[in-house]
């Protein structure tokens, strides 16, 4: 599982992951998402390259959301793949944090 | 990890058996095993998705719930073909019973409105699996999950039959 950021215009944080979000890739990035929710409030995940989520890998995208949420913040997902996104609808997910499949209108939420 | 392949038996026997040790980390030899199953029998994509994601739910559930963190028994996955184009996944167990046919659901979302960090483990299960069958053993449990390859009477040539 690969993590890295990007900062965009408008203060928004781009987090872009790559690969499985099962039980080794949710630890893989849990620390460092913990550490991104901490330090910057408007966050976008982008999800095009993750290829498998889980339960585990929700909770992965879940505690940052939270903390960020927490502090005022915004914190949305952007890309997931058909199956990826089937799993965030079955899990609620996409109730409480926004998936979009659209960068611009991902971006435009978030300002 | 241990894992027994035994091929050219009926559909119905297994075919292919990989056993874990109860520890989280097992779950990557888990990732791999799925991979070669679908490599081999020419599942496709979000067939695999799905397969490895109950077999991920099952055994990390059993290994974080059923197992103490200082006894770490095995799990085992067998892997059958009883039909043409069924596929079917029979986890076996030492933990105390649980039937996730039974088990309540957590709620998806906290009274506050606010989304809880875990429970949704078995709704993923039994939205993702085709079919779920629960027994309990002399030791443990038996769960059988069970997948339907709907492309089962497309002609895989490069493939052992599904």
């Amino acid at each position: 599982m690969e993590i890295a950021t990007e900062e965009l215009p408008g203060g928004i944080t781009r987090v872009i992951l790559a690969g499985s979000l099962d039980i080794a890739g949710a630890a893989a990035i849990d620390l460092q998402m913990n550490v991104i929710a901490g330090a910057h409030n408007t966050v976008l995940v982008d999800l095009r390259q993750v290829s498998f989520i889980g339960s585990m890998g929700l909770s992965a995208l879940v505690k940052p959301a939270r903390a960020i949420k927490s502090r005022g913040g915004k914190m949305a997902l952007f890309g997931p793949n058909q199956m990826v996104a089937q799993v965030l609808k079955t899990s609620a997910i996409d109730t409480v944090i926004p998936v979009y499949h659209d960068l611009e209108t991902a971006l435009a939420a978030l300002q | 990890m241990a894992m027994q392949t035994e091929y050219g038996r009926d559909p119905g026997h297994v075919i292919d058996r990989i056993v874990l040790r109860g520890a989280l980390s097992e779950t990557s030899h888990l990732s791999e095993w799925a991979q070669r199953l679908a490599a081999r029998y020419c599942i496709d994509d979000e067939l695999q998705f799905a397969i490895y994601l109950c077999l991920e739910e099952v055994v990390s559930n059993i290994i974080r719930h059923g197992y103490a963190p200082d006894h770490a028994d095995p799990v085992t996955i067998e892997f059958s073909r009883p039909r043409e184009g069924q596929l079917v996944f029979t986890i076996e167990d030492f933990a105390p019973p649980f039937n996730p046919l039974l088990a309540p659901e957590m709620p998806l979302i906290g009274a506050g409105g606010e989304l809880p960090i875990g429970g949704r483990g078995i709704r993923l299960l039994r939205v993702f699996a085709h079919t779920l069958e629960h027994e309990r053993t002399v030791a443990g449990n038996r769960l059988r999950i069970g997948f339907t390859d709907a492309r089962a009477q497309v002609p895989q040539p490069q493939c052992a039959s599904l």
